[in-house]
C-alpha cells in the first residue's frame, strides 16, 4: 500500500528523516517494500492568472499577468495552451528549483518572463492523471502565494507499506498513523467520526441484508451533490497513492477508504429502485460492472441489489446501471461489513481484484463503516451536499473481553514486564485496559477484528517493546524419542556417493510427460512442469547429454505413483553417468561393471550387505545390460546402459548409464563383527575353463565354492576371453579359488583334490571344461 | 710370527682390499661371507689349530679371535660409511613440488544439502531430532491443523499446485510439525529439511520448487527467547561468529507472537550501500518464526496451557545463496559441473 508521509503527519507527529520513519513500520510488522523519492522542488508557490493575452510576437505564446500575493505581480510567458485568466496556478518563481531543472529570468521573444507556470509533469505527477494539455489547475482552498509542494504535500515521500492479512485496519492511512503513534508514544490527531447528519431523509432508504455474509450495511442519502474536479490536494494525495483521480464524488469515497480503510460505494439515487440489499446473485443474473464489462453472475456472487436487479459485485466493484455521473444531484451511500472468504470467492468468480476487494476480502471489520460515512458525509458536505442521517441493516458486535496476566506475557516472551507497562502498551493501541485487579480485563479496539485470544496481546505487547528487546537465550532440551533414521541414511547416501565419484544435483520433480499412473496437477504453471515425476533419471541424463562429456551425477528425492488412486511417494536415490567411448567387445562393458561396484559399495556402505546381482529388463534400459541388485528377497536397486535409442534421441555424445536405489528398502545397517584371521597360511589354485557363454560368472563362482566346500574362503572369477582359439558358443574364464583353515595348514594334496572336486563339478552343472 | 698368524695377516689385507672394493651392501656381504662366513677362510684357518701343539693352541685361538674382532670391525667401518653414502645422496634429491597433482576423482555433495546438513548438525548438537516427511501431503496437514482453515486468506498466500479437492503439493515444511507432534508427546525437538513447492514464475529470486528447513521445540517453559537464541547460534554457525540476528512482528496464523528473521548481511556486513546481497539494508531476510499458535497445540492434543513452543521455517536456498554468494537461484538446479565442483564437497 502506497501511503504519502505527508498524509501521515496530518496525524501524528514525525521524524525528518523516511528512513527512520521506515524503519520504525519494519519493526512494528509493516515491511517498507520501496521509499518512493520526491524529488526535490523549491521555490512554486500558489498563483492566480489576473491577466492572459496573446504575446504581441509569438503565435503560440501568451503573456501571462500572475499574482503570487507579492505587490507586484509577475510576467510570464508560456507556450501551454490551456491558460485562462482566473487560473490558480503552481508558479515557478525566479531562482525556483524544478526537477532537473531551475528557473532562471529570460526573454521570450522580447518580453522578460519572471518565471514558469508548472504543468504537472514538472511536479513529477502523472499528466494523464491531471491535466495534459499544459499547466496543472489548483483551485481557490489554496491561498496565494503559499509554498505549492508544502501545501499539495509533494515534498514528503511515499512509503509502499506491505501489510499482513490479519491488518485489513492497517491498509489505511490513520491505521499506520495509530501504529506510530503508540510506537512513539505520541498523540495521534484524529478528525472527527461523529455523522453529523441527524435528519432522516424522506422517505428514508430502505437497507436489507439477505445473506448471512453481510454483517453489517450501512446507506446515507445525499442530496444536491455536485459532481465535479476534487480539489487539487486531495487529487493529488490520491495520485500518490497509485488511485486516478476521477470526479469529485468518487474521490470522497477512495480518498475516505485510503484513510480510514473502509472501502465506500456511491449509487446514483435516481437508478436506485427502493432499497439497496445485499443478497446472493441469481443464478442467471447479469451486471455491467464499472469497467463496462457484462458480467454473468452466479449465486456464489454477492451483490448489491436494488428491488429490481442487481447494481453492484459486493466489495468489489459496482455498476454502470446506478454509476455517478455528470447529471447526478442525489447519490447513496453504502459502507458494509462482509465475510472475507465470501468476498474473495466473489472477486474470484467475476476475475476481478479492486483497492475495495483487496480490503474486504481481509473482513473489514463493521465498526469502520460507521466511521467512514461521518467521515464521507463531512467531505461531501464540505462540497456543498445535503446529508440526511444514515440508516442500517445488521449489527456492530463487539469484541470479546480477554483476561491477561502478567505471568502470561512473561511464560511467551521470556521477559518480566510491569503490569502497568503492558497495560500502557495496551491502551497506546487502543484497547481498554481495566487494571485493577493482577488479571487484566482487555477491551481491544472494534477496529483490531484480529485480537481474539491472550497470546494476541501478547504479541501487541511484545511490538510495543520493540522485538529488539527479547533476549537472546540457548534452551536446554529435554530428552525425547523422535528419530532420526531416515534422515541419516539420506545424509550417509550422499556422502558415499560423492566418495564414489558422483556429483550431487537438484532437478525439477515436475515434468511435462507422464505415463500410466502418474501423478497429474491440475493448476500446473505450464505443460512442460503439469506431472509429477515417477522416475529421476530422465531429468539426470537429459543434464548429462547437456554436459556433453563424462561426468557423474545422482540426485536423492521422491518419485510419485498414483495406484488405486492413492498417490504413493518413494525416496530415491537415482544416478546417471556420462562414461568413456570405449571400443570393446559386445560381451564386454567395462564401464557397467565400474556402475555395478559402485552399487554394491554403496549398498555396503548403507547396509553392510552388497547385495546380489541378475539380470533384469526394464524400459529405456539396455535389454542385455541391466541388472537388478537385490539384498536377501528384497529387490532394492535397478541399473544398467541406457538403450540405444535413448541415447541417439538425447543427443548424446557419449555412453550413458543409468540406475537406481530405493532407500526406503534398505533395511538397518549390519553390524559388522569382527572374526580374527586363521594363524594357518592360506593357499590358491586358478583354473582356466571353457565354458558356454550363457554360463554366468555368478554360477562358476557357486559351483566352485560349494564343490571346495568349507575350506574355500574365497572365489573370484578374474578373467574372461572369447575369440577365434575358443570353440564358436563358448568362452574362456579363469576362476581363482582360496582355500583356508583354521585348524591346520593345506597341503598340496588337499588343495589339488578340492580344485578337482570343483572341476568335476563344474562339468557336471555348467559342462565347463578345465583348459590347459 | 706363527703360520697362523701370518695367514691371517694376508687374509685380513685381503678382506681389507675386498671391503675397500665393495660398494654396496650386498658385495659387503659377499665379502663378509667369504672371509668370516661359515665356512670362509677363518674357519679353515681355525681347523687348522687341531694340528699345532696343544701347548700352543690357546695362544693361537686368541690370535684368531682378535683378527676376526679386527676384520669385523673392518666390516662395519665399510657398512657404516656405505649407510652414511646413501643417506647423504638420499638427502640430494630435489624434485619440483609445484609440479601438479592429478586429483582424485572425488564426487560432491550439492550446496543446498550442505547448508541443510550444516543445518541440521547444528541443531543435533543441542538435541534436536531431524525428521522427513512427504511432498504430497492433504489440505489438513498443511492448512486445516495449522489454523488455516479453508477460506482463510493465508492460503492463497501459499498458492499451490493442486492434485485434487484436498491433495497438494506441500507449499513449506510445516506439515511436519503436526505430524511429529500427533506421532508423539511433548518434549518435541525436531528440525524437518525437505523439498515444497509454490506456483512462483521461475527467475533469478523463485524457482516453483525449493528446500525448507522447519524446527519446532515443544516443551514445558518454551519462550520466544529461546527462538532468538537457537537461531543466533544457526546464523552464527552458517554465516559466522559475528552474526547477530534481528527479530521484526509479522504474521502467520500458526505462530502468535510471529517474527519475520533477518540476519546482518555477511558479504558486507552493513557497511555498504550498493551490495548486491542485501541491497544495501545490511540485513538478509531468512524466514518466518514465532510461537506456536494455542490452536495448533490444541489441534494435536497438547495441553496448551501446559506446554509452549516455537517454530521457524526458512528457505534453504536463501541460505545458500548467501553463503556461497550465488547470484542466481536456477544455478541450483542447473546441473553445472563448474558449479557444482565449485561449490560441492564430499562431506
Ligand atoms: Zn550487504
Amino acid at each position: 500500500m502506497k501511503v504519502p508521509i505527508s498524509w501521515l503527519r496530518e496525524f501524528v507527529e514525525l521524524p525528518a528523516e523516511s528512513n527512520a520513519i521506515a524503519q520504525r513500520l519494519a519493526m512494528l510488522g509493516f515491511p517498507v517494500e520501496e521509499i518512493v523519492r520526491r524529488p526535490v522542488i523549491e521555490g512554486v508557490v500558489v498563483g492566480r492568472l489576473a491577466e492572459v493575452d496573446r504575446h504581441p510576437n509569438a503565435d503560440r505564446l501568451f503573456v501571462c499577468v500572475v499574482d503570487v500575493g507579492d505587490d507586484a505581480p509577475l510576467t510570464i510567458a508560456t507556450a501551454a495552451t490551456n491558460v485562462a485568466a482566473g487560473q490558480i496556478v503552481p508558479v515557478a518563481r525566479i531562482g525556483a528549483r524544478l526537477p532537473n531543472l531551475r528557473i532562471e529570468r529570460r526573454t521570450m521573444r522580447g518580453i522578460v518572463s519572471e518565471g514558469m507556470l508548472c504543468s504537472p509533469d514538472e511536479l513529477a505527477l502523472d499528466p494523464q492523471w491531471f491535466d495534459a494539455d499544459g499547466i496543472m489547475q489548483l483551485d481557490e482552498s489554496l491561498p496565494i502565494g503559499g509554498d505549492a509542494v508544502a501545501l499539495l504535500g509533494l515534498r514528503d515521500d511515499v512509503l509502499d507499506v506491505e501489510i499482513t492479512s490479519n491488518r485489513v485496519d492497517a491498509m489505511s492511512v490513520i491505521g499506520l498513523a495509530r501504529e506510530l503513534a503508540a510506537s512513539y508514544g505520541v498523540p495521534l490527531r484524529l478528525p472527527s467520526f461523529v455523522n453529523a447528519a441527524k435528519k432522516p431523509a424522506e422517505p428514508a432508504p430502505r437497507v436489507g441484508i439477505a445473506s448471512a455474509d453481510c454483517s453489517y450495511f450501512v446507506v446515507q442519502r445525499f442530496d444536491h451533490v455536485h459532481v465535479g474536479r476534487s480539489c487539487a490536494r486531495v487529487r493529488v494525495r490520491l495520485a500518490l497513492c497509485g488511485v486516478r483521480p476521477l470526479s469529485s464524488i468518487v474521490d470522497v469515497s477512495n480518498y475516505v477508504m485510503l484513510e480510514t480503510g473502509e472501502p465506500l460505494h456511491f449509487y446514483d439515487a435516481g437508478s436506485v429502485q427502493g432499497g439497496l440489499v445485499a443478497r446472493d446473485a441469481l443464478p442467471d443474473e447479469v451486471l455491467t460492472t464499472l469497467d463496462g464489462v457484462t458480467r454473468a453472475l452466479d449465486p456464489k456472487v454477492l451483490v448489491i441489489a436494488d428491488e429490481s436487479r442487481a447494481l453492484g459485485v459486493a466489495g468489489v466493484m459496482g455498476g454502470s446501471s446506478s454509476e455517478v455521473g455528470e447529471r447526478t444531484t442525489s447519490i447513496l451511500l453504502e459502507a458494509a461489513a462482509f465475510a472475507g472468504a465470501r468476498i474473495r470467492r466473489s472477486a474470484q468468480f467475476v476475475g476481478l481484484r479492486t483497492e475495495a476487494s483487496s480490503r474486504h476480502e481481509r473482513s473489514v471489520p463493521p465498526a469502520l463503516a460507521d466511521a467512514a460515512c461521518a467521515r464521507a458525509a463531512q467531505m461531501l458536505v464540505e462540497l456543498g451536499a445535503v446529508a440526511y442521517a444514515p440508516v442500517c441493516a445488521g449489527s456492530v458486535h463487539s469484541a470479546p473481553r480477554l483476561s491477561l496476566t502478567q505471568h502470561d506475557v512473561e511464560r511467551t516472551l521470556g521477559q518480566v514486564l510491569a503490569p502497568g507497562r503492558i497495560a500502557s502498551h495496551l491502551r497506546a493501541l487502543g484497547c481498554e485496559v481495566d487494571d485493577r485487579s493482577e488479571v487484566l480485563q482487555v477491551l481491544p479496539p472494534a477496529w483490531r477484528a484480529d485480537l481474539t485470544i491472550p497470546a494476541d496481546l501478547v504479541e501487541e505487547i511484545a511490538r510495543m517493546e520493540g522485538y529488539d528487546a527479547i533476549e537472546a537465550v540457548v534452551p536446554a532440551v529435554t530428552a525425547h524419542d523422535v528419530s532420526s533414521r531416515e534422515y541419516e541414511r539420506e545424509r550417509q547416501a550422499a556422502r558415499v556417493m560423492a566418495a564414489l565419484g558422483y556429483h550431487e544435483t537438484i532437478t525439477y520433480s515436475l515434468r511435462a510427460r507422464g505415463g500410466e499412473g502418474s501423478v497429474a496437477l491440475r493448476n500446473p504453471l505450464s505443460e512442460e512442469q503439469r506431472y509429477l515425476r515417477s522416475a529421476i533419471e530422465p531429468a539426470l541424463l537429459d543434464d548429462l547429454a547437456r554436459i556433453g562429456r563424462p561426468f557423474r551425477l545422482f540426485e536423492i528425492g521422491h518419485v510419485f505413483a498414483s495406484e488405486g488412486g492413492i498417490v504413493v511417494e518413494v525416496p530415491l536415490l537415482s544416478m546417471a553417468v556420462a562414461g568413456e567411448q570405449t571400443n570393446e567387445p559386445a560381451w564386454s562393458d567395462a564401464q557397467f561393471i565400474r556402475l555395478k561396484g559402485d552399487l554394491q559399495a554403496f549398498l555396503r556402505e548403507l547396509t553392510g550387505n552388497a547385495g546380489s546381482v541378475r539380470p533384469v529388463q526394464r524400459a529405456g534400459l539396455h535389454p542385455g545390460k541391466t541388472a537388478g541388485l537385490s539384498i536377501g528377497d528384497v529387490d532394492v536397486a535397478l541399473f544398467g546402459r541406457v538403450e540405444p535409442r535413448a541415447e541417439r534421441d538425447r543427443g548424446a555424445s557419449f555412453p550413458l548409464y543409468a540406475g537406481s536405489v530405493r532407500l526406503d528398502r534398505l533395511g538397518d545397517t549390519l553390524r559388522p563383527r569382527y572374526r580374527p584371521p586363521s594363524r594357518f597360511p592360506s593357499t590358491y589354485r586358478d583354473l582356466a575353463l571353457a565354458v558356454g557363454v550363457e554360463v554366468s560368472a555368478e554360477s562358476v563362482e557357486a559351483a566352485t565354492a560349494h564343490a571346495i566346500g568349507d575350506i574355500c574362503t574365497a572365489v573370484r572369477v578374474f578373467d574372461e576371453y572369447r575369440g577365434p582359439q575358443i570353440e564358436q558358443g563358448h568362452k574362456s574364464i579363469a576362476v581363482r579359488a582360496v582355500m583356508q583353515r583354521f585348524d591346520g595348514t593345506i597341503t598340496d594334496e588337499e588343495a589339488d583334490a578340492a580344485v578337482a572336486r570343483a572341476a568335476a563339478t563344474l562339468h557336471e552343472r555348467l559342462g565347463a571344461t578345465v583348459r590347459v | 710370527m706363527t703360520d697362523v698368524a701370518s695367514s691371517l695377516e694376508a687374509l685380513a689385507k685381503r678382506l681389507a682390499a675386498a671391503v675397500e672394493a665393495a660398494n654396496d651392501e650386498q658385495a659387503l656381504e659377499a665379502a663378509r661371507v667369504r672371509y668370516l662366513g661359515r665356512n670362509g677362510e677363518v674357519t679353515a684357518i681355525r681347523r687348522s689349530i687341531g694340528r699345532l701343539a696343544p701347548a700352543d693352541r690357546p695362544g693361537a685361538g686368541k690370535t684368531i679371535n682378535d683378527a676376526v674382532a679386527a676384520m669385523e670391525r673392518v666390516l662395519d667401518e665399510r657398512r657404516a660409511g656405505l649407510a652414511a653414502r646413501d643417506v647423504e645422496a638420499a638427502l640430494a634429491h630435489r624434485i619440483d613440488v609445484t609440479f601438479p597433482a592429478q586429483p582424485p576423482a572425488l564426487g560432491t555433495i550439492h550446496p543446498i544439502r550442505r547448508v541443510i546438513d550444516d543445518a541440521c548438525a547444528y541443531f543435533e548438537r543441542h538435541g534436536f531430532a531431524v525428521v522427513l516427511g512427504p511432498e504430497v501431503e492433504p489440505d489438513y496437514y498443511n492448512f486445516d491443523a495449522l489454523n488455516i482453515p479453508p477460506g482463510h486468506p493465508a492460503r492463497e498466500g501459499f498458492d499451490s499446485f493442486w492434485i485434487d479437492d484436498t491433495l497438494l503439493l506441500r507449499p513449506h515444511t510445516s506439515p511436519m510439525q503436526i505430524r511429529t507432534m500427533q506421532m508423539h508427546k511433548p518434549p518435541i525437538a525436531i528440525v524437518a529439511p525437505g523439498r515444497c513447492y509454490r506456483r512462483d514464475a521461475v527467475d533469478a529470486r523463485h524457482l516453483f520448487q525449493f528446500h525448507q528447513i522447519e524446527g519446532l521445540l515443544v516443551d514445558r517453559g518454551i519462550h520466544f527467547g529461546h527462538l532468538k537464541g537457537m537461531l543466533t547460534g544457526l546464523c552464527r554457525t552458517l554465516f559466522g561468529a559475528y552474526q547477530e540476528v534481528r527479530f521484526r512482528p509479522s504474521y502467520f496464523p500458526f505462530t502468535e507472537p510471529s517474527a519475520e528473521v533477518d540476519t546482518t548481511c555477511p558479504k558486507c556486513t552493513g557497511h555498504a550501500s550498493a551490495c548486491s546481497m542485501c541491497g544495501g539494508s545490511g540485513w538478509i531476510e531468512l524466514g518466518g518464526a514465532g510461537m506456536v499458535h494455542p490452536n495448533v497445540l490444541r489441534e494435536v492434543g497438547y495441553d496448551a496451557d501446559a506446554v509452549c513452543g516455537w517454530a521457524f521455517g526458512f528457505g534453504a536456498e536463501r541460505l545458500a545463496l548467501v553463503r556461497y554468494d550465488v547470484d542466481d537461484i536456477r544455478r541450483f538446479v542447473d546441473s553445472d559441473p563448474d558449479f557444482l565442483e565449485q561449490l560441492g564437497t564430499i562431506s
